[in-house]
């Protein structure tokens, strides 16, 4: 119990009158990449999403059920969700770094939460671009625009732009799907490294990738958690047989 | 095969109404402009732009002429100029910028005996001279008539050559310039600005980033979308019965002046300024939201951090756009900043922009065709000047980021 970050229970979630997620029961492991798979519109996404709370920005979404992080849950009326976002990041499908330099990028969230000493911003810089593996590419333009790194080093910025906050946990809502395999390789190298430091939550739509990098893999099939448990379980002998059906290729 | 050719026909006629609705709007603004160039480039020159617009009037005496000039008449003077040998002075024929006969100094030799004459209507002016580019109006002698300028340079020229001595010589500095006007369109193109962008801009932020997408906001969005299309003089009355009143009273105005008519102004650019950077606010991406939020960041600091500064560009072609609006309104401002064409220009006090200065020589009997097309040529020149370097300013902050 003391390894889980999350604890997810019985959470649904609407948006306007239809159902999304239907009573989900979910733990996330700490130090374990955790794989979320499922075909598209499974509500795989929706549910890496009520994890930060960014569900809150859409305003037809209505939830119920607890979503428990280190037991609190962050669906209580006080609770801080920019504390909550501090210590949970996030990294979208598509590259998403601001129209500023690579440095600023990185610093972003830090000066957010009010750091404005120099050398403070400059070692935040540094150990977040060394741990996503972008610093000997970038390390000499740091003033450039971030526009100007290609689509995996855009990528590695973002994961850096996460890390730069310290979290506890990362979002990832299908990193690799707007990549070229070489990037998408660097990029589940860097995940395997990173979870030696972090939980990782990663949404994917390739059942190689969740097999290749993640501990346990979760599969969602129509807003409901079908089955949970270690990959190599869910690979080889699954419980169910919607998931051997659809790790086998046969619908989705 | 019947339906392709008559597809084919159709295809054509879409295809010149296209090429024709564009070529008529081509040749409609080439004629615009060629007209302003073809009327208004005679008289554009240095002068114009520095110049004030009421002429200065002088009246100068001379009393026991002790020595006279002896210079020849130079070589760079011509046939038109008339030359006496005793006073040193050149006169010529011209024509004003209101298209009336004038007699105006094209040369003084430095020995010039006209050198000597005092102010008759200040005795302490020591720096009283007459120069080249002055007109002379008249001359008073004291035992004949006096010479006028309708008379011409060559009568006026014979007149005083035949005497060693006059009552008083009328003369004024040219005129006719268009400084004031200038100086009023730059401080009420600051002016309006001040007061228009902030306001515009926030209430911007306000609808598209923390407003509520509900009735009200709905209804706010309207009423302005609604505000664009009434007509400028009906913003130029609310001028007249609020600000002009209101700056009266709390400022040393006495009459309509430059900050009511900035106010007027600033008020007709608000819906312009909320609309458009309204629009360049939609086109941020939400990714780049998303990616602030998600970072623990809250929705001001999204919103000025990283929404703002992507927007920039869009809010400086809006800004681009109402300062053309600001030169070129003029019905408001007949009402809100007054007609009086002024020289010595403050904030408070009357004065008028280029814009009404020309509706002003339009309405002059006879009209001034020529100096108004002259003051559009300038307006056109400001207008492009801006749009050149609000494109040069958007463009390397694009590369910047």
């Amino acid at each position: 119990m003391i390894n889980n970050v999350f604890t997810i229970k019985n959470l649904n979630l609407f948006y306007g009158k239809y159902q999304a997620l239907h009573s989900i029961n979910l733990d996330i492991e700490r130090n374990k990449v955790t794989a979320l798979i499922g075909p598209s519109g499974c509500g795989k996404s929706t549910f890496l999403r009520c994890l930060n709370r960014m569900n809150d920005l859409i305003d037809s979404c209505q939830i119920d059920g607890e979503v428990l992080y280190h037991n609190d849950n962050v669906y209580n009326r006080n609770f801080d969700v920019i504390s909550l976002r501090t210590k949970v990041g996030m990294v979208f499908q598509k590259p998403n770094p601001f129209p500023m330099t690579i440095y600023d990028n990185i610093a972003y969230g830090p000066r957010c939460q009010g750091i404005k000493d120099k050398t403070e911003l400059n070692k935040i810089v540094e150990k977040s671009l060394k741990n996503s593996a972008l610093w000997e590419e970038v390390k000499d333009r740091l003033k450039d625009s971030a526009m100007s790194l290609s689509g995996g080093q855009q990528q590695r910025l973002c994961i850096a732009r996460a890390i730069a906050m310290e979290p506890e946990v990362i979002l990832m809502d299908e990193p690799t799907s707007a990549l070229d395999p070489i990037a998408t390789m660097k990029i589940e190298e860097l995940i395997n490294d990173l979870k030696q430091n972090y939980a990782i939550v990663i949404v994917t739509h390739s059942m190689q990738q969740a097999a290749r990098i993640s501990d346990n893999t979760a599969f969602f099939h129509l807003g409901e958690l079908v089955e949970y448990d270690k990959t190599d379980i869910i690979f080889t002998t699954p419980k169910e047989v919607k998931t051997e059906e659809y790790i086998t290729g046969r619908f989705g | 095969m019947s339906m392709s050719s008559k597809r084919k026909r159709i295809d054509n006629l879409l295809q010149i109404i296209t090429y024709g609705a564009a070529s008529v709007a081509v040749i409609i603004l080439s004629l615009i402009v060629v007209f302003v160039f073809k009327n208004g480039s005679g008289l554009i020159n240095l002068d114009l732009i520095t110049n004030d617009y009421h002429a200065q009037y002088y009246n100068g005496g001379i009393e026991n002429v002790t020595s006279f000039s002896n210079t020849p008449k130079p070589n760079i003077l011509t046939e038109e100029d008339y030359y006496s040998l005793k006073w040193g002075i050149a006169l010529t024929d011209d024509i004003d910028r209101e298209g009336k006969p004038i007699i105006i100094v094209s040369y003084i030799a430095e020995d010039s005996p006209l050198y000597q004459m005092y102010d008759k209507n200040n005795l302490d002016n020591d720096s009283f001279a007459i120069e080249v580019e002055n007109i002379v109006q008249s001359i008073k002698f004291y035992d004949k008539d006096s010479t006028l300028s309708i008379y011409g340079a060559q009568h006026m020229i014979n007149e005083l050559d035949a005497e060693s001595e006059f009552r008083e010589m009328v003369f004024t500095s040219l005129g006719g310039g268009i400084r004031g006007s200038l100086i009023t369109t730059l401080y009420t193109i600051g002016l309006t600005l001040l007061f228009a962008l902030p306001v515009g801009i926030f209430t911007a932020i306000y609808l598209n980033e923390f407003a509520k997408k509900n009735r009200l906001t709905n209804i706010i969005r309207s009423m302005i979308e609604m505000l664009t299309g009434v007509p400028s003089i009906i913003f130029g009355l609310m001028g007249l019965a609020v600000f002009v009143p209101l700056t009266v009273r709390y400022t040393p105005a006495d009459s309509a002046n430059i900050l009511s008519g900035s106010l007027t102004l600033a008020v007709i650019l608000l819906p312009v300024i909320i609309r458009s950077t309204e629009e360049s606010l939609k086109v941020v991406p939400d990714d780049f939201r998303f990616a602030s939020l998600a970072l623990g960041a809250n929705s001001t600091q999204t919103t000025f951090k990283v929404v703002l500064p992507s927007a920039l560009p869009g809010i400086m072609t809006a800004t681009l756009l109402a300062i053309g609006r600001i030169i070129g309104e003029s019905a408001a401002l007949i009402f809100a900043i007054g007609t009086a064409i002024k020289d010595d220009i403050s904030i408070f006090g009357k004065s008028t922009t280029l814009a009404v200065h020309i509706w002003s020589l339009l309405t002059d009997e006879p009209a001034n065709i020529e100096l108004a097309s002259t003051i559009s040529l300038i307006i056109l020149m400001i207008v492009l000047i801006l749009n050149i370097s609000v494109k040069l300013l958007s463009r390397s902050y694009l590369k910047r980021v």
